[in-house]
């Protein structure tokens, strides 16, 4: 029997809850079919069940949620059109509307089937499922959707057939299918705008047309439209959208920002007419022009400590690489080039200061570059260069003079020597006691300067008129008068004073001259000291050195002198010199029966120049120790010093004019001492002093220093850069006329890293940065 | 034994210390050949050791020896920066800068008398940020439902240029039409997020080019309507002449660098720019000009600035300028006049507490020739500065936007001169969520800057790594001109970064939009944001939650 229910008997409309419990009496009485003419009462149809069998509703005029939870074994059929929610939440029902359904239709439905004869309103189909327990929901409808039909799509079959659709109206309403993950949606006609970043529309298969062909006639039968059913199932203008897989969406195409730049932007980059780049990326290692920093073999680009401060620029570590190489006869010939006193001055008398400043001090004690000078004092001179023809005059025999002298013949150039005394050697042969120096030593390196053929005049002295004669005789003419005047304070008495070079000088010569059991010797440098041992030599009982300041001397010589009995005193101010002795300012007198003056003398360039050019008293000369055009002027004439600031003067002037003769600049050598920070002094601890190295013999001595020379700023060739480069870059080439050897970096393989820099001992190996 | 002086700098004084694992390292150079700022070295130390042998303490040599070691240097010029290129490219983690808590930088880094100079970001109080006391707290529930930020068809537009109320549009009805009158102010609406002022020069030419390309991409291919400024510097002619200078905005700055080069291109621009930025002051060193240091200034900086190599530096003031009309009469009429009155020009200021007085002056624009009002707050970057202006100089932008939007807001004018904020937007990482707190403030959109490098591969942050933008040093290729470094970025992947930023930005903005319900941008909806900061609810005017 079928149960009829009214929901609405004149002015009283039944309220929902009173219409779904009259449908539920219904069942509970056995019922199973149900006509129901509603009223908008919501959710008609479902979740119900019987016992008996399948339910059947045909209803008219429902309000929202016909058929919501629809069970399996339940057929909704409403006559006319529905509300929103056809079939909300379905799960196995079949819901049939002949007209439309309102918005949401089949919303959230996940099995069962929904047919509309008519359209479906907006969100049609959205939040569809399918639960594989089951058989795929299925949504038909005859016409179209609203907008934003099937959004969040995940599963089950919806059929669009495009009906009626209104001129200007598309199938699927705007931006369709948002969200969708899954299901396919067959559709006849234009789309509209399917998001595609969720779906894609593509052809039928044989199993989209096999479904299709055999459910269209169902649906048409279902909503009473067969006669559509030709039309219908002309397959040709349908198609389906399915939803982007996972994977399809994980790589969705996107525009290439690449091609974009080649194909649409400005051609050749906007920066390509003023910043020159090759477009290429690279990475943060790199070769040749792409490296950073690039290393630069500086082999003897800076000088060493020993030799910047040697003012005579003896490059000591030089001859410890020689000696290290085992050329003895190189190592000590070296020196001569330049200085000719290696034994007397080197090795005797200069106070070393490359000793002082050896980087090796900061390791345990300095190089014994001294005893390296002894070594030289026995050679014979080098070979000459072929004479040149060219003519030098020079001007005083000190250590100055003879320097210049010897370096400028070795050159092959004619030299002659001026001097005013009967004996070449300066001050180094008058004035310095050979307390200090071995006579023998000195005359042996006087003999190997004379062996050159340097012309000497002695006992000439050279005044005025000669000095314009040289000027116009000779190529050029070094001044190197040195410095006789005695510096003398305008003390009363100071005529009782007695000059020391007079002194020293006559005790050189072994004259032994007449002083008193009492000396006073004013001045207290290495001069004064030389001094008091002449006074000592020659019959002193008591001498005394003073000083206005701390005295100059060594502390070798101060010892020497305090041994002999000498008393040093400082500060002390001489007031006058009387009969007693020293009268001091403070009152004091210091009785003496000879008063010695040595505290320093002026030259007497008066006596060869016109009005000469003075400074404090000695000459001024312009750069490059130039006096006047081809006349130089070196050692104490232009300024007081040690005798090896001679020497380097020397040097310095007869390279010069060597240098102006050949029309060739002047090659001064490295004139940067190298940073210490530069070096890898790690590598080199403190030696500990053995009973072999204490017996070892001369030779074997210096060979054990030359070992332990850091070699400052030239290459030690030890070969670290060549095993520790990590891209095996580095070469180490020996030219073959001459042996010398050289490293370099292959700038393909370089990347740059500069541990050949760092692992460089001597600091030859620079990282510098790239130009490029 | 070496001498080694108590007061001598160590790396133990520096702002990051090199670890350094010798038993990892093969010596490979690859750290050393890397490092732009030369903060590592080899080096050479020696090793030994003395052992006593059997059971009674008898000493016996071991081994003495020297090894290769990479160690750091110890010198204010090559100190480590953090910027970690040497533990990228090591094989073997031998190798990584570690921060030093015991440095003493602040007081070395002033070696020689200068004051410090990095680029970056403020380093101060970087944690402490407004944006994030404040939380988007007015959410679409049952009242009124949620947009669908997926779906939902957002506007997001802000407007570039001044806009005219209704009342004041010149407008008339002939024959039965509605026809202007006279031509109404150019205002170009364009998207609330603008690649903001950073030169080139400051920037490598990779760099620059790269967030133009990304910026031309994102409107040809994305519809995203995203511009860029060019800064202060000029623009490549190339560019100026092209079809896509209708994305660029160009500054002016009190330098005026580079424009001799964009009048010149004038009669060749086939797309007017889209819009011009007069830049009176820089949040990030306000009131301290431009600073461009020499080891930037490439031939080509040289040729666009028509200056010499030279450290570059722009008076902290427009020279011609002396009065804030003045300023408004004088830069925006010749600046509007420039383009015949159809590009928008708009005036950037550092945010400061006389902003609220600038913004009420610009308000009152009788001649509708200010576009808009961009004030640039704390923490935001730069290529160069002081570090004393960059760290202890500007105002915070939150409150200033706030201030400025209520102001307009007092006199019914909001709207009518478009407030862009910057400083500090997406400091974090998250510029939308900055950018949607700022707008619902009362701005119309914001520029981010420093945020664009990290997006293209900077190292650095707000915590003292990196920051080494003024070097010209810059390890990533960003923000230098040495061709060597500048390799080392990938145009193409850091546009693409860009894009891909860009395209979350505009996600993660329909997804702030969407909850509180506004399809448009939420100008001044304050009433969606809620914070969590007694002080900062009191000064912005908005509830205060906890």
């Amino acid at each position: 029997m079928v149960i009829k229910i009214n929901s609405q008997e004149g002015s009283k409309r039944l309220s929902t809850q009173e219409l779904l419990q009259a449908i539920y009496s219904g069942i509970e009485q056995g019922e199973t079919e149900f006509e129901i003419a509603a009223c908008g009462q919501h959710d008609i149809g479902g979740p119900l069940w019987s016992a008996k069998g399948p339910l059947t509703f045909r209803v008219t005029n429902p309000g929202q949620r016909v058929g919501s939870m629809c069970m399996e074994g339940t057929t909704v059929i409403v006559e006319g059109s529905a509300s929103a929610d056809v079939g909300w939440l379905n799960a196995g029902g079949e819901i049939i509307v002949k007209g439309d359904g309102g918005d949401t239709t089949g919303h959230c439905a996940a099995s069962g089937k929904i047919f509309v004869g008519g359209r479906g309103g907006t969100r049609t189909g959205s939040l569809m499922k399918h639960d594989p327990a089951y058989a795929p929901p299925e949504l038909w409808i005859l016409k179209n959707t609203g907008s934003f039909s099937f959004e969040f799509m995940g599963g089950g079959i919806a059929v669009v057939c495009g009906v009626d659709v209104p001129e200007g109206v598309s199938l699927l309403g705007e931006r369709a299918c948002a969200g969708m993950v899954g299901g396919t949606v067959y559709f006849r006609g234009a789309p509209g705008s399917v998001t595609a970043a969720a779906a894609k529309i593509t052809e039928l298969d044989e199993k989209d047309k096999k479904f299709l062909t055999a459910n269209l006639p169902v649906f048409l039968q279902k909503i009473a439209r067969p006669e559509l059913l030709s039309e219908l199932q002309d397959l040709r203008p349908w198609q389906k959208i399915t939803a982007r897989t996972y994977a399809e969406r994980a790589q969705k195409e996107r525009p290439s920002l690449r091609d974009f730049r080649l194909k649409e932007w400005v051609p050749g980059g906007i920066f390509g007419d003023i910043y020159p780049d090759d477009a290429r990326v690279v990475g943060l290692v790199n070769h040749a022009a792409d490296r950073l920093r690039i290393p630069d073999w500086q082999n003897y680009a800076a000088a060493a400590p020993c030799e910047d401060a040697c003012f005579a620029r003896i490059p000591s570590q030089m001859r410890f690489a020689l000696l290290r190489q085992n050329r003895l006869a190189d190592a000590y010939k070296l020196i001569l080039e330049y200085s000719p006193f290696p034994g007397s001055v080197c090795g005797s008398v200069c106070p070393s200061p490359c000793m002082t400043a050896c980087t090796r001090c900061r390791v345990d004690e300095p190089l014994n570059i001294k005893a390296l000078g002894a070594f030289s004092a026995d050679i014979p001179a080098p070979r000459r260069a072929r004479d040149t023809g060219r003519k030098i005059a020079v001007v005083g025999a000190g250590v100055g003079g003879l320097t210049a002298a010897w370096l400028l013949r070795l050159r092959g150039h004619a030299v002659t020597v001026y001097e005013k005394d009967a004996q070449i050697g300066g001050k180094l042969f008058n004035a310095v006691s050979r307390e200090r120096l071995d006579f023998t030593v000195l005359q042996k390196e006087l003999a190997r300067i004379k062996s050159t053929g340097i012309e000497f005049k002695t006992s000439t002295p050279v005044d005025k008129k000669l000095y314009q004669q040289l000027k116009k005789d000779y190529d050029c003419v070094v001044l190197a008068i040195g410095a006789y005047q005695p510096k003398t304070p305008p003390w009363p008495g100071k005529e009782r004073l007695l000059p020391s070079l007079d002194f020293l000088k006559k005790v050189n010569n072994g004259e032994k001259p007449r002083i008193g059991k009492k000396v006073v010797v004013i001045g207290a440098g290495n001069s004064g000291m030389d001094v008091v041992f002449g006074a000592y030599a020659c019959g002193a009982r008591e001498v005394t050195a003073i000083d206005v300041q701390q005295p100059s001397a060594f502390a070798l010589e101060i010892d020497r002198a305090k041994a002999l009995g000498a008393h040093i005193l400082w500060p002390v101010f001489t007031e006058e010199i009387t009969a007693e002795g020293v009268k001091l300012k403070d009152g004091k007198i210091l009785p003496a029966d000879t008063v010695i003056i040595s505290i320093g003398e002026a030259p007497l360039a008066a006596e060869i120049l016109d009005a000469p050019e003075l400074d404090r008293g000695y000459l001024k000369t312009q750069a490059g120790r130039l006096l006047a055009d081809n006349v130089y002027a070196i050692g104490d004439l232009t300024k007081l010093g040690l005798l090896v600031e001679a020497i380097g003067g020397g040097r310095e002037a007869a390279l010069r004019i060597n240098a102006a003769l050949h029309n060739e600049p002047y090659a001064a050598g490295p004139q940067t001492r190298i940073p210490v920070d530069q070096l890898s002094l790690a590598y080199f601890t403190c030696a500990e002093i053995t009973a072999a190295d204490r017996n070892a013999s001369r030779e074997d001595a210096i060979l054990q220093e030359a070992r332990k020379c850091i070699s400052c700023g030239t290459c030690r060739d030890c070969q670290m850069c060549l095993k520790a480069c990590p891209e095996h870059a580095i070469s180490r080439t020996v030219k073959a006329e001459d042996n010398t050897y050289a490293y370099s970096s292959d700038p393909k393989k370089c990347i740059g890293c500069g541990i050949c820099e760092g692992v460089c001992p001597c600091g030859v190996w620079r990282l510098k940065d790239n130009p490029l | 034994m070496e001498a080694v002086t108590a007061t001598e700098l160590t790396v133990n004084d520096l702002p990051w210390r090199i670890e350094w694992n010798p038993c990892l390292c093969k010596l490979c150079g690859s750290c050393v050949a890397a490092c732009s700022f030369r903060a590592i070295e080899a080096g050479v130390e020696a090793r030994r050791y003395i052992y006593a042998e059997g059971d009674i303490p008898e000493p016996v040599e071991g081994e003495k020896y020297s090894v290769p070691v990479i160690r750091q240097i110890a010198a204010v010029k090559n100190h480590c920066v953090g910027c970690g290129m040497c533990e990228k490219i090591c094989p073997n983690r031998a190798i990584r800068p570690v921060r030093n808590e015991d440095s003493r930088w602040p007081v070395i880094a002033r070696e020689g008398g200068q004051p410090v100079k990095r680029g970056g970001r403020a380093n101060l109080n970087a944690d402490d940020r407004t944006f994030d006391k404040i939380v988007v707290g007015r959410i679409s529930q049952m009242t009124d439902p949620s947009l669908d930020a997926e779906r939902h068809t957002f506007d997001i537009l802000a407007p570039f240029g001044r806009v005219l109320p209704a009342a004041q549009t010149p407008l008339s009805v002939k024959d039965g039409r509605l026809v202007l009158t006279k031509p109404l102010p150019p205002v170009r609406w364009i998207y609330p997020l603008i690649c903001g002022d950073m030169s080139i020069g400051a920037l490598s030419p990779r760099a620059w080019e790269a967030i133009a390309l990304a910026v031309a991409c994102l409107n040809e291919k994305y519809q995203l309507p995203v511009r860029m400024c060019s800064g202060e510097g000029g623009m490549p002619v190339r560019l100026l002449k092209s079809k896509y200078l209708k994305y660029l905005i160009l500054q002016i700055a009190s330098g005026h660098f580079g424009w001799n080069r964009i009048i010149k291109a004038m009669p060749e621009m086939t797309e007017d720019p889209a819009g011009v930025i007069i830049k009176i002051g820089q949040g990030a060193k306000p009131g301290d000009g431009g600073l461009l240091l020499a080891a930037k200034v490439a031939p080509h900086i040289q040729a666009i600035r028509g200056v010499p190599k030279s450290d570059l530096l722009s008076p902290p003031n427009h020279q011609g300028l002396y009065s804030i009309e003045e300023s408004v009469q004088k830069m925006f009429l010749s600046l509007n006049a420039a383009f015949k009155f159809r590009v928008p020009v708009v005036i950037k200021t550092s945010a400061t507490a006389s902003s609220v007085s600038i913004y009420n002056n610009l308000l009152r624009d009788p001649y509708h020739i200010v576009g808009g009002y961009f004030i640039d707050g704390l923490y935001g970057g730069t290529g160069a500065a002081n570090e004393v202006s960059l760290d202890h100089t500007g105002h915070p932008i939150v409150s200033k936007i706030r201030d400025c939007y209520l102001a307009a807001v007092a006199q019914g004018r909001q709207g009518q001169i478009p407030l862009w904020g910057a400083g500090g937007i997406g400091m974090t990482g998250n510029a939308a969520a900055d950018a949607f707190k700022l707008i619902c403030l009362g701005a119309n959109g914001v520029s981010i800057g420093k945020l664009l490098l990290q997006i293209m591969g900077c190292v650095g942050n707000d915590h003292g790594r990196c920051n080494a933008c003024n070097t010209g040093l810059c390890p990533t290729g960003l923000t230098t001109q040495d061709i060597k470094l500048v390799r080392r970025l990938d145009v193409d992947r850091a546009a693409q970064n860009i894009v891909d930023y860009m395209l979350a930005f505009d996600q993660e903005l329909r997804k702030l939009m969407a909850p509180i319900g506004n399809s448009s941008l939420p100008v001044g909806r304050s009433d969606a944001l809620v914070a969590t900061d007694k002080a900062v609810a009191e000064q912005l005017k908005i509830p205060y939650a906890c």
